[in-house]
């Protein structure tokens, strides 16, 4: 049996390097189809690490709540802290502050545009910040009496990089020197007005300057402070729980605030893109599927033509000592061999174009974005053309076998 | 020949087991007819047939009268409808397709009229293939299929293939092909019908001191008288039997 495999295997091979013409005819269907299947994946995975990438930059990591805590809030380290044990992993504050009451200024030019958060170190454990320069807040930065900030790339690009961005400073009426840590992509959500983000870092330095009213006091619309609150991945606790059990304990941070107004929503999209994606790569699978199997059903086509002029080889074969199995695995084999290699040039078509592809779009991708073939669409694409020739490939073996090995050495 | 003697045949480099006692082939008894327009037509009723080692035997008969049915049943390819066949110890007729098959790989080899070499493929691919279904390694197999194209005169066209030959050298491939696995029994169904008269006898002088060489017992079916000579026993099929010719 395995002596039959094997030498089933050695004259498959041997057979369809020797008939070229005919390997070449019945790859070119399965080019196609397994060339399709291959770049639907990849597609779908340049879409999936694309769409995760935007959602970590933008949103949060799943699971992301926001958290808005109702005002005013008398204990903001209580609260945080609560907010810890009613289920959240990693909690920072991300407070978009009044753009009159702080701008930056360079030199004589004055930027009052930007879009400016208070925030913590732990933000980046929440969300992806993408650092281009420099590096993203640490707790060693609360002692620095200067403000710290980190800038997004496009605000970076207006100002005077020189001396560490020297003579950058914050504020309004009072102007404080600020450090910058780092430079970090933009994201869409951060940059409402399009000319930039600062992330300016809580601490005692900057309490002042970014809450004269004090933090936790209610702002002009009675609202109190928004947070980014890490949860377990699968969701876990709901959004209701985790309310639930951060109310409960109001009377410890704010006894007067109005647990009503404490608003917690998911923030990542981790759950949109998985159910948009599914359905999106149901459809291209469903192309896909049809491209191959129009491509399994030319392989078969050629394999029950060539199996009628090879009565006489395949006989020979018999008559040298080939038992049925060994027969069966020759013709098989050859089809296999040759939806294979099909699948091998599919593959390395399919790596050309992603690589020209990503030449090409490469720069305009999130960090950690690139277009590539992934392994799944390997194993994918050469699995399921090895399938597709194991499957043109019975029904014409079959058939070979019906002829007796006289009547075939007549021919 | 068992299993396990095959195994020890192919550790030793193919050379055959112990030969069991007896005759190499014992047929007696054997019919065959085949179904035309729902008829049964008895192409042979009754043929007997005893060869020893080393023995050259003809079988001459005319046309259409079953020296091709016989010999395909000799070599395994078909099955007899009734009598008794056994072959270097085997009871044939109790064999499943797989033994048969088997069998035939290393007890047989084949010498046909029209070479049934592989097109496309070269010589030593074609002198290969019996090695191939055998079990041998490449670099044995290579290295063999070379040894026997040598001995027949064709080491200079290893890597020819058979419309680049004449038809006397594709015939010497297809007999370096039937002795590659040192066979005890060579069949040969009109070897020479598609050579000119001195191509042929050049191929039979060498199909049969090869097979001396080796101690094979080579069966000839001819139409040529000079072949019918060389051989060392004569048998004619007439009326879907055998008579032994003096
Ligand atoms: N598969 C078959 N079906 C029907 N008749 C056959 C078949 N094979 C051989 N015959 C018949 O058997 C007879 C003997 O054929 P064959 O052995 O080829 O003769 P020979 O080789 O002596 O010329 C012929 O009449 C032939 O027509
Ligand atoms: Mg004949």
């Amino acid at each position: 049996m395995l002596r039959s495999l094997i030498s089933g295997l050695v004259l498959a091979f041997a057979g369809s390097r020797a008939n070229i013409s005919r390997t070449i005819l019945s790859c070119a269907g399965i080019v196609v189809g397994v060339g399709a299947l291959i770049a639907v994946v990849t597609a779908g995975h340049v879409g999936q690490t694309y769409a995760k990438a935007y959602g970590e930059a933008n949103t949060g990591v799943a699971a992301t709540y926001e958290v808005t805590s109702p005002a005013p809030v008398d204990d903001v380290e209580a609260f945080e802290e609560d907010m810890l044990r009613a289920g959240g992993e990693a909690v920072a504050l991300q407070q978009p502050l009044d753009s009159a009451g702080i701008q930056l200024r360079q030199g004589t030019s004055v930027f009052k545009d930007p879009t400016v958060f208070y925030t913590d170190p732990s933000l980046s454990d929440i969300r992806r910040m993408n650092l281009v320069e420099g590096r993203w807040f640490t707790e060693a930065d609360k002692g620095s009496l200067a403000p710290v900030v980190v800038l997004s790339e496009n605000l970076a690009e207006q100002l005077d990089p020189s001396g560490g961005y020297a003579d950058l400073q914050i504020g309004n009426s009072e102007w404080l020197r600020a450090r910058v840590a780092g430079v970090v992509e933009g994201t869409a959500m951060d940059d409402w007005g399009g000319s930039g983000t600062v992330y300016l870092m809580r601490s005692p330095a900057t309490e002042e300057m970014a809450f004269p009213a004090g933090i936790g006091a209610a702002d002009e619309m009675g609202m109190g402070l928004t947070y980014r609150v890490r949860v377990s991945p699968d969701g876990s606790p709901g959004e209701e729980a985790f309310t639930e059990r951060l109310a409960g304990t109001s009377w410890r941070w704010g006894p007067q605030a109005d647990t009503e107004m404490l608003i917690v929503f998911r923030a990542d999209s981790f759950e949109e893109i998985e159910e948009v994606l599914g359905y999106l790569s149901l459809g291209l699978f469903g192309i896909a599927g049809i491209t191959l199997t129009t491509g399994m059903l030319g392989v078969l086509n050629v394999g029950l033509v060539t199996v009628r002029e090879r009565r006489r080889e395949l006989a020979t074969y018999r008559a040298l000592g080939a038992d049925r199995f060994a027969m069966f695995v020759v013709v098989v084999a050859e089809a296999v061999v040759v939806s294979v290699v099909a699948g091998l040039i599919a593959l390395l078509g399919c790596y050309g174009i992603a690589g020209g592809v990503q030449a090409f779009v490469g720069d305009m991708l999130p960090a950690g974005v690139s277009v590539t073939v992934p392994l799944q669409g390997v194993l994918v694409g050469l699995g399921s053309a090895a399938a597709v020739g194991l499957l043109a490939g019975v029904i014409p073996a079959w058939r070979a076998l019906r002829t007796s090995v006289v009547a075939g050495l007549r021919e | 020949m068992g299993a396990a003697g095959a195994r020890r045949a192919r550790r030793a480099g193919g050379e055959p087991p112990a030969a069991p006692p007896g005759p190499l082939l014992r047929i007696s008894g054997l019919t065959k007819g085949f179904p035309v327009d729902g008829e049964r037509i008895q192409v042979l009723s009754g043929c007997s047939l005893e060869i020893d080692r080393g023995e050259v035997v003809a079988i001459v008969g005319q046309s259409g009268s079953g020296k091709s049915t016989l010999l395909n049943m000799v070599g395994l390819l078909d099955t007899a409808d009734g009598g008794e066949h056994v072959f270097n110890g085997v009871d044939v007729t109790r064999l499943g397709e797989a033994g048969r098959a088997r069998l035939r790989n290393t007890g047989i080899g084949f010498v046909f009229q029209s070479f049934h070499l592989l097109e496309r493929r070269t010589a030593l691919a074609n002198v290969s293939v019996p090695l191939v279904l055998n079990g041998m390694p490449l670099i044995r197999r290579r290295a063999l299929a070379r040894e026997l194209l040598e001995s027949v005169g064709l080491g200079h066209r290893l890597g020819s293939r058979p419309h680049q030959l004449s038809g006397g050298e594709q015939q010497r491939v297809a007999l370096a092909r039937a002795l590659s696995l040192n066979p005890p029994l060579i069949l040969a169904d009109e070897p020479t019908g598609a050579l000119d008269a001195a191509t042929s006898s050049a191929v039979l002088d060498q199909l049969i001191s090869q097979a001396r060489k080796r101690n094979a017992a080579v069966v000839i079916v001819t139409h040529d008288p000079l072949v019918a000579e060389a051989a060392d026993r004569r048998i004619t099929i007439r009326e879907g039997k055998t008579f032994e010719e003096p």
